[in-house]
């Protein structure tokens, strides 16, 4: 009997993300924390946003109000951190960097999550995943685990099963795993664990008796776009392996949002990326606007084309904000801090903006776009000669670039150091 | 270890699709008589960081290492991707704290060293023992 053709150059999904992204970035430079229930807290100390494993087994919710939790955590030996954005992101920015130099094909999803077209046999495709894992914990030092699919939907479900199946070693190759074993980890796992399926739509299925993510796979594909959409049909097909989510290219979430954009000619020069930057740094704050948010920490991203030439470089820069804003001219001048970094005579072919700390914007009246009226009075000369004097933060606009501007209303008691951003917050050894 | 080109390095060694870049130069504006002399100012971070992504600052505090010439307040350039050996400067993981020491890695065993006599040997037996947090590749001293 012939044996079946492998396909082998069918490109497949790696899924990689951060476990427990920011308490494993408070942990990568406080080893003190390491083993302890750690939860880091919302804008001003809210309520807990992400938890560490020990501090799940506590039993404490995502959203917990740190108040509910203040009065125990001396008894369970709880740490509590504020949120440290400028850290978040100036990790997540290695991370991403990192993924980058294994495959061009690299979409940053979210701030501790991204998507990597990958190619090879199962035994590639298993060593590309321990390696990036590997390289990720060594060289930056948080912790993730891989899926790596056919699709989208399914490479994440493999990454959920690494990281609640120790068996996996943190890489689950979704080939690799044999067809009654997916269908028992399917039929165990609710349906409202499947990438873009909660709340009202879980109900609605569960009606339908699809409880589980077996029961997906298993219904109509047809049915579920008649009494759903093309949206919940395509997971399912995604779920049966055949590939159709496309890149996503702008996203506004809870606390980020991303804006990117693939280029129909690649860019080659610093001076391309300056002005692609100045269009994303316009629209981003647009977006911003539109929402009522201001950001304060900036990542700005290319990448080089996947297809087209050899040398790829995925070069990224994290920068945080002297001020909460959505004004375009201090977004775009942020963005253009990754300049240094762009090597002339690649061919580029994507860039993005990732915009995190979000918050309401408050009452101040938005600026208007492409207003730039202090430059026409030669204030930015002034401003620059005033910092250079006197030190960065002796002088801004309006707000911006005082010691503290805007941030006196946002409380964040518990805030770690900005070990990687801050030259006086360095983390601290010992030499004793 | 990787290739430094422009700001950015290749780890070629860590990576399965890197591909080795030798360094271009780039023509930029009218020529110049000069210009093959001149590759641009000395950059302190091209010069000091070969991999600014596994690359992190920190700041000493004590004087167990004064002997390998590190003072207390000064700051060490760590690379986390380097690969710990016999005589590196190591920041090792001690009681949960980050802790700068010479790392020996001996037919006995593995010590922590001090570079100051005041301050005693740390014996561990086996390297998979110990978290090795970074390898310490420059010291910015105050003078």
């Amino acid at each position: 009997m012939p044996k079946p053709v492998p396909m082998r150059q069918m490109p497949q999904i790696a899924h990689v993300d951060v476990n427990c992204f920011y308490a494993s970035a408070e942990r990568a430079f406080d080893p003190s924390l390491e083993g302890r229930p750690l939860v880091v807290l919302s804008n001003n100390d809210g309520c807990a946003v992400t938890r560490s494993p020990e501090a799940k087994a506590l039993g404490i919710a995502t959203g917990e109000p740190w108040f509910k939790l203040a009065p125990r955590a001396k008894e369970w030996g709880l740490v509590a951190k504020s949120s440290n954005y400028e850290l978040y992101g100036d990790i997540s920015s290695r991370v991403m960097e990192l993924l980058g130099r294994y495959s061009a094909w690299l979409e940053v999803y979210s701030i501790d999550e991204a998507f990597l077209g990958v190619k090879g046999g199962p035994d590639d495709l298993l060593v590309l995943g321990r390696r990036m894992k590997e390289a990720v914990r060594r060289h930056v030092g948080v912790p993730v685990c891989v899926g790596i699919a056919p699709t989208k939907t399914l490479a994440k479900l493999c990454n959920k099963w690494a990281k609640n199946n120790p068996a996996f070693g943190g890489v689950c190759l979704w080939e690799a795993v044999p067809a009654d074993v997916r269908e028992l980890l399917m039929t165990r796992l609710p349906v409202d664990e499947i990438w873009g399926i909660a709340g009202r739509l879980t109900r609605r299925l569960n009606v339908l008796g699809i409880f589980t993510v077996q029961d997906l796979v298993s219904a109509d594909p047809v049915m579920i776009r008649d009494k759903f959409s093309v949206v919940l049909m395509r997971t399912v097909l995604e779920l049966r392996g055949t590939p159709c989510i496309p890149m996503e290219e702008e996203r506004i979430g809870r606390d980020q949002l991303i804006f990117s954009r693939s280029f129909a000619t690649p860019v080659t020069t610093a001076a391309g990326l300056r002005e692609v930057f100045s269009v994303y740094g316009q629209q981003a704050s647009a977006r911003l606007s539109k929402h009522g948010l201001q950001a304060k920490v900036l990542t700005a991203f290319a990448a080089t084309s996947p297809f087209r030439d050899n040398e790829q470089a995925y070069p990224s820069v994290c920068v945080p904000l002297p001020m909460p804003t959505a004004d375009p001219l201090l977004l775009t001048r942020a963005a253009h801090a990754l300049l240094p970094n762009i090597r002339e005579g690649l061919k580029y072919a994507k860039a993005g903006l990732m915009l995190t700390d979000l918050r309401p914007t408050g009452n101040q009246p938005p600026l208007e776009p492409f207003e730039n009226r202090h430059e026409e009075r030669g204030i930015g000369s002034l401003l620059e000669y005033v910092s250079h004097r006197f030190g960065r933060g002796s002088i801004g606009l309006g707000h911006a670039g005082i010691k503290s501007g805007l941030d006196w209303s946002m409380k964040r008691g518990m805030r770690s150091p900005r070990y990687t951003t801050h030259w006086d917050e360095l983390p601290v050894v010992k030499a004793a | 270890m990787g290739v430094i080109v422009g700001p950015r390095v290749v780890d070629a060694g860590a990576s399965l699709f890197s591909v080795l870049i030798s360094p271009v130069a780039v023509a930029a504006g009218f020529p110049s008589p000069a210009q093959d002399y001149f590759d641009g100012r000395i950059d302190l971070n091209a010069h000091l960081i070969k991999d600014i992504t596994s690359t992190f600052v920190v700041r000493v505090t004590g004087d167990s290492m004064e002997g390998a010439g590190i003072s207390d307040g000064d700051e060490l350039i760590v690379n986390r991707a380097l690969e710990p050996k016999d005589g590196s400067v190591v920041i090792a993981v001690l009681d949960g704290e980050l802790t700068v020491k010479r790392l020996r890695i001996t037919g006995t065993g593995v010590v922590l060293q001090a570079e100051n006599p005041k301050y005693p040997d740390i014996r561990v037996p086996a390297l998979s023992e110990l978290t090795i947090w970074g390898v310490a590749t420059r010291c910015l001293h105050h003078v």
